[in-house]
C-alpha cells in the first residue's frame, strides 16, 4: 500500500471520528457536512461516495449499537415499528435508521464531487 | 500502481467534436442528479414527508426517537429541581408505583409535576390540547373540528377564569404553581438530556412550559367526558319524529324498571316543581335546529360527548364486616386507554397523607385513602346539558338575541388555531347569556353546561383528602361543582356513607330535557340546596352502593334528569344491591368478586320469560339445544358460555324486533342503538308488567304481543348466529364474539393491548359493552379498615413510554380480576426491588 493510500484511509478513518462526533453531539447531519468535505477533495464520484456512504453508517450505526448494548434495543425497535405502522418489524426502524445516516454521508460526498468535477469541467473546458 | 492511477483519467484531447460535447455536459448533468438527490435526502431529513417524521431529527441515534430506550430504564437517582425548598425523596415501587415524601406541601406538589411529567409528559400535552382546542397545530386538519369545538364549549375560558378568580391566599394556588414547577423542571431536564418522550420527537415539536391553566384545562376535560351531554337534542328528536304521546311514554322521567336507589328518603317538605312541563310538541323549526347541533355533535370524535356513564362504588358498614372494619370498594369505568388515565401514587408531606390515583396533569390524588378514611366516585348522572334556542330578529336586531324582555348583544372571544401544514384558523365564538352559541344552522342555539361555571373542584378535592371524618368530607365536598359525582365514603371508624354532591341546576319551568326557549323565563335559576342533594350515612341495613343509578325514588321533589340516558338503566346498581343484602357478613375477597361478578341482572329477568313463551314452540333439534343451554345457564357472562352468546344475540334481536318496525315507520333519525340504554328498560318493564303494550303491535306488524315478539326475534336470530359462529350452538362461547381491547392514546393501532377475549358485558359488574369493549374498570380499589388493607390495580402501567417494562405490566393482573397491595413508602422499601430518586433544591 502506498503512501497516497495509507493518506486516503487515515483521512477517511480521521473523517469518521469527525462525523461521529457530531452525531454524539446531536449534530446528527455531520455526516452530510462531512461528506460534502469529502467529496470536495476529489472529482470522481465512485472514488468519494463509498466512504461517504460508509462514514454515514459508521456515524450513525455506533451510537446506536451503543444504546443497544447500554439499554437494548428490542423493546424500542418493536415500538417504533408499531407507531411507523409496520406492526412490530422490529428490524425496519433499525434498516431505515442507518439507511439515513449512510444515505447523509453518500449524498453529501456525491454533491461536493459532482460540484467539483463541473467547475474543473468549466474551466478546462471539457 | 496506486489505486488513484488505477482509475484512468480521462483524456485531455478528444479527437472527435460530438463525442467531446456530450463528454462536456456529463458534469454538469451529474451535479444536477446529485443536488436533486441531496435535496431529496435533507428534505426528507430535516421535514415530514408523506405522513412520516422528518427523518433526520426523528431516526439519529443519539437524539432522536431511540432516546426511548434510555428513558425507559429507571435507575436510582439524585437531582436538583429548581421549585424545591426542601429535599425530597421519591420510592418507585418494581412497578413504578410513585410514593413521594416531602416536608413540605409546596415541595410534594413539585415532586409530584416532577414524576407525572416524567412518566407521562406527552399524555398531558394531549390533554391540556384537547381542551385548550390546540391538537389540530401537532396533527394538522385533521383535528381542526375538534379544536374549533373545544374553543366553542369554553373550557379554556372557564379554566382561564378559574385561575383568575383563585385567590392568592388558597393553597390550591400554591398546589397548581408548584406542580407546574415541577412539570417544568422535567422539561428542561427532558430537552438537555435529549429524553422527551418519543412521540414529542416524531411530531417534531417541543411541549410549551406547563400552567395551572392547564391542570384546570386537564379537569376540565373530564368534565366533558363524563358530563356534557346531547340528550336534550336526541329528545327533541325523538319527540318529532315518534309524535309527543309515544316519546313521552318510551322516554320517560322516572325509570320505567325496577331499580335500586340508595337514597330512599325522606326527603325534606319541598314542594314537588309545578313549572316541569309535560312533554309537548316540537315545531319543524325546532326540529330542524336540533337535528343541526345532533349531527355536528355526532360528527365529533368520541370522548368529546358524554354518551352515559358505567361506574361503580359501594360501601359496608363495620357491622356488617367479617373483619370489624368498614369496606370500600370502587371501580370508574373509563376509556381503557395505554397509557391509562391513572397514575397510582402515595403523597405525604406536612398537610397530605393519601394514596391512590391521580391523572397526570393535576396535583392530587383523585380516589382513594387517607390514613383515617376512604373514597372513590362514580358518576352522578344528573342533567348538567341544557340548549337554548335564542330568539333573534337579524332585520330590526342584527347580531342580538331577546333576553328578559330586552334585545342583547352576543359577547364574542376570537381565538387563533395554528393548524400544521395550513393556514392559522381564526374562529370567533358567540356567548349568550346562557353559553356559548354552538349552532347558528337555521336556529341560533346556546348551550348551558355547568363544566362552564368556574369552580374550584381541584381544591375541593384536595379538601376531600385532607379529611379525616365523614363531616370534614362531607363540608369539603359542599364546593363540588361537576361533573357531579357519588362520593362513596368509609372510614377506620366503620361509618360509611355516599354523597352525590355536584351542581344540580334547576329551571322554573319548560321540558329542561329538551331543547328550550332562551327568552329567560326557561332559564336555570341555580342549584338544590347541599342538604336536598342525594346522601347517605350509616344506613341501617349497613351497606350503600351507586353505579350511575338513579339515586332517589320517584317522591324526591326536585327534577335532575330523566331515564334516557342521564341516568343508568340499573341493572349494575340491582346486581351490587342484590349480592350486598344477602345475609351474612362480607369480606374484601368478596368486594373483589363483586367488581368482577358477570351476572346479567337484566338476563336473570327476561331469560325465564323467554323459556316460558318458547314452552310451546315446536323447535328444531338445534333451537332444543339453544333452549337447553339456556335452561341450564346462571345467567354469568363468562367466557367459556355459549348461552351467554345466546342470550346477548336474543335481547339484541328483541329490541330490534318491538322497535324498529316503529323506527321504520316514523323514520326516527336517532339510531337505536344512542338510546338503547331507555330501550332496554322499556322492553324490560312491558316484558314483565304489561305484556300487551301498544309497543309489541308496532305498524305494519298487527296486533301481538311480548310472548308473539320473543318467538320471532327467537327464531330470528338463530340464522344469524349460525352464520356468525357456525351450526353448533354449543361452540357459540361468549369469547368469541367479546373481545376486549386498550387502545393506545396516541391512536397507533401497533401499541394497542388484545384485542382479547373477555367476560361481562354492558349490564354486569364488571362493564364490558360493545363490540370490541374499549370502556371499563379503569381502576379497582378494595379498602378494609378492619385489616388495614388497601388494594388496588388498573389496566395498563405507569409509564406512556411503550418500550417501557411499565406499558403495560399491570394488564395481566388487572384481567385476571386480582389486585396488588397498596403500600406505603416503608412497605414498598420492605418489600425490595425499588428505585429512590433524591430530589434536592
Amino acid at each position: 500500500m502506498g503512501h497516497a493510500a495509507v493518506r486516503r484511509y487515515v483521512a477517511i478513518f480521521l473523517a469518521a471520528l469527525l462525523a461521529l462526533a457530531g452525531v454524539l453531539l446531536g449534530l446528527w447531519w455531520a455526516p452530510f457536512v462531512i461528506g460534502v468535505a469529502l467529496g470536495a477533495l476529489d472529482r470522481r464520484a465512485r472514488i468519494v461516495v463509498p466512504p461517504g456512504a460508509a462514514i454515514g453508517l459508521i456515524a450513525w450505526a455506533i451510537p446506536l449499537a451503543a444504546v443497544h448494548i447500554q439499554y437494548g434495543l428490542g423493546p424500542t425497535t418493536r415500538s417504533l415499528a408499531a407507531i411507523m405502522g409496520f406492526d412490530h418489524q422490529g428490524v425496519l426502524p433499525v434498516v431505515l435508521t442507518l439507511l439515513v445516516g449512510t444515505l447523509l454521508g453518500a449524498t453529501g460526498a456525491w454533491l461536493a464531487s459532482a460540484g467539483r468535477s463541473a467547475l474543473t469541467s468549466a474551466r478546462t473546458g471539457t | 500502481m496506486t489505486a488513484e492511477s488505477a482509475i484512468a483519467e480521462p483524456p485531455a484531447v478528444m479527437t472527435a467534436v460530438a463525442p467531446r460535447r456530450r463528454r462536456a455536459k456529463l458534469p454538469l448533468l451529474n451535479l444536477v442528479g446529485a443536488a436533486i438527490v441531496s435535496a431529496a435526502v435533507l428534505y426528507v431529513s430535516f421535514f415530514p414527508v408523506a405522513g412520516l417524521p422528518a427523518l433526520g431529527a426523528a431516526f439519529n441515534p443519539t437524539t432522536g426517537a431511540w432516546t426511548m430506550a434510555a428513558d425507559a430504564q429507571v435507575t436510582d437517582r439524585m437531582l436538583h429541581l429548581s421549585g424545591l425548598q426542601q429535599p425530597v425523596r421519591v420510592v418507585l415501587e418494581k412497578d413504578g408505583t410513585a410514593h413521594v415524601t416531602a416536608r413540605t406541601d409546596h415541595d410534594l406538589f413539585v415532586a409530584t409535576g416532577y414524576v407525572h411529567a416524567k412518566f407521562r409528559l406527552f399524555q398531558m400535552d394531549l390533554l391540556r390540547r384537547q381542551g385548550a382546542g390546540r391538537l389540530s397545530e401537532i396533527v394538522g386538519k385533521v383535528a381542526l373540528d375538534t379544536d374549533r369545538f373545544e374553543l366553542q364549549l369554553g373550557l379554556l375560558r372557564t379554566a382561564e377564569l378559574e385561575w383568575a378568580q383563585l385567590p392568592a391566599s388558597d393553597p390550591l394556588r400554591d398546589a397548581l404553581l408548584a406542580y407546574a414547577q415541577g412539570v417544568n423542571d422535567r422539561i428542561t431536564e427532558a430537552e438537555s438530556t435529549h429524553q422527551l418522550d418519543a412521540m414529542f420527537t416524531l411530531l417534531g415539536y417541543h411541549p410549551q412550559p406547563w400552567t395551572p391553566v392547564d391542570s384546570l384545562l386537564v379537569k376540565g376535560d373530564m368534565t366533558q367526558t363524563l358530563n356534557f351531554t346531547d340528550t336534550p337534542l336526541v329528545m327533541a328528536l325523538l319527540n318529532k319524529s315518534l309524535g309527543t304521546d309515544l316519546a313521552s311514554e318510551w322516554f320517560p322521567i322516572l325509570p320505567p324498571n325496577q331499580q335500586a336507589p340508595y337514597d330512599p328518603g325522606p326527603y325534606g317538605k319541598v314542594e314537588p316543581p309545578q313549572g316541569i312541563a309535560t312533554m309537548t310538541a316540537m315545531t319543524d323549526a325546532q326540529s330542524a335546529s336540533a337535528q343541526a347541533v345532533y349531527e355536528r355533535l355526532a360528527a365529533l370524535p368520541a370522548g368529546l360527548v358524554s354518551k352515559g356513564g358505567a361506574s361503580n362504588n359501594w360501601a359496608v358498614a363495620g357491622a356488617k364486616s367479617a373483619s370489624g372494619g368498614a369496606l370500600l370498594a370502587g371501580d370508574p369505568h373509563l376509556h381503557l386507554t395505554l397509557p391509562a388515565i391513572w397514575f397510582q401514587l402515595t403523597q405525604e408531606s406536612p398537610g397530605f397523607h393519601t394514596s391512590g390515583v391521580s391523572i397526570p396533569g393535576t396535583p392530587g390524588v383523585l380516589i382513594g385513602h387517607n390514613q383515617h378514611i376512604a373514597w372513590s366516585l362514580t358518576d352522578a348522572q344528573n342533567q348538567q346539558t341544557f340548549f337554548y334556542m335564542e330568539k333573534e330578529d337579524s332585520k330590526t336586531h342584527p347580531g342580538m338575541y331577546f333576553w328578559n324582555g330586552a334585545w342583547r348583544k352576543y359577547i364574542t372571544v376570537s381565538y387563533q388555531i395554528p393548524v400544521l401544514g395550513g393556514a392559522t384558523e381564526h374562529l370567533t365564538v358567540k356567548w349568550s347569556v346562557h353559553g356559548p352559541v354552538i349552532s347558528e344552522r337555521g336556529q341560533t342555539t346556546s348551550v348551558w353546561w355547568s363544566g362552564n361555571l368556574p369552580s374550584q373542584d381541584l381544591g375541593v378535592l384536595m379538601n376531600a383528602g385532607r379529611a379525616s371524618n365523614w363531616q370534614e368530607f362531607r363540608e369539603a365536598l359542599r364546593g363540588w361543582y361537576s361533573p357531579t359525582h357519588n362520593f362513596v365514603y368509609a372510614d377506620d371508624k366503620g361509618n360509611i356513607g355516599l354523597i352525590s354532591a355536584g351542581y344540580y341546576p334547576q329551571v322554573a319551568k319548560g321540558q329542561p330535557w329538551m331543547p328550550m326557549p332562551g327568552t329567560g323565563e326557561y332559564d336555570v335559576t341555580g342549584t338544590i340546596p347541599y342538604d336536598d342533594i342525594p346522601q347517605a350515612y350509616n344506613p341501617p341495613d349497613g351497606i350503600i352502593w351507586s353505579a350511575n343509578q338513579r339515586q332517589v325514588t320517584s317522591s324526591y321533589p326536585y327534577y335532575i334528569g330523566t331515564a334516557s340516558n342521564f341516568f343508568d338503566p340499573g341493572y349494575r346498581a340491582n346486581e351490587i344491591h342484590r349480592v350486598l343484602s344477602q345475609p351474612g357478613k362480607l369480606s374484601a375477597s368478596d368486594m373483589q368478586a363483586l367488581q368482577t361478578d358477570t351476572h346479567d341482572f337484566l338476563a336473570s329477568e327476561i331469560v325465564p320469560v323467554l323459556l316460558q313463551s318458547l314452552s310451546k314452540e315446536q323447535l328444531t333439534p338445534q333451537e332444543s339445544t339453544i333452549v337447553q343451554l339456556l335452561r341450564n345457564w346462571d345467567f354469568r357472562m363468562e367466557i367459556n358460555s355459549s348461552a351467554a352468546t345466546i342470550w346477548s344475540y336474543f335481547y339484541g334481536w328483541y329490541v330490534y324486533e318491538v322497535f324498529n318496525p316503529w323506527w321504520k315507520s316514523r323514520a326516527v333519525p336517532v339510531e337505536m342503538q344512542e338510546i338503547s340504554d331507555t330501550l332496554d328498560q322499556d322492553l324490560e318493564a312491558w316484558t314483565l308488567h304489561d305484556p300487551s303494550n301498544r309497543a309489541f303491535s308496532a305498524p305494519g306488524v298487527g296486533s301481538r304481543s311480548a310472548a308473539d315478539a320473543q318467538r320471532a326475534a327467537f327464531h330470528k336470530m338463530i340464522p344469524q348466529i349460525a352464520k356468525d359462529l357456525g351450526k353448533d350452538p354449543n361452540s357459540w362461547t361468549w369469547g368469541r364474539v367479546h373481545l376486549r381491547v386498550l387502545e393506545n392514546l396516541a391512536e397507533v393501532k401497533g401499541l394497542n393491548y388484545g384485542p382479547r377475549p373477555d367476560r361481562g358485558d354492558g349490564r354486569t359488574p364488571l362493564a364490558a359493552g360493545d363490540y370490541p369493549s374499549t370502556h371499563g374498570p379503569s381502576w379497582r380499589m378494595v379498602v378494609d379498615w378492619g385489616s388495614g388493607t388497601f388494594q388496588g390495580i388498573y389496566p395498563g402501567g405507569q409509564s406512556e413510554n411503550p418500550a417501557s417494562d411499565w406499558y403495560m405490566d399491570r394488564v395481566d393482573t388487572w384481567f385476571a380480576g386480582r389486585l396488588n397491595p397498596m403500600l406505603t413508602a416503608e412497605q414498598a422499601v420492605a418489600a425490595g426491588g425499588i428505585r429512590t430518586w433524591d430530589m434536592r433544591p
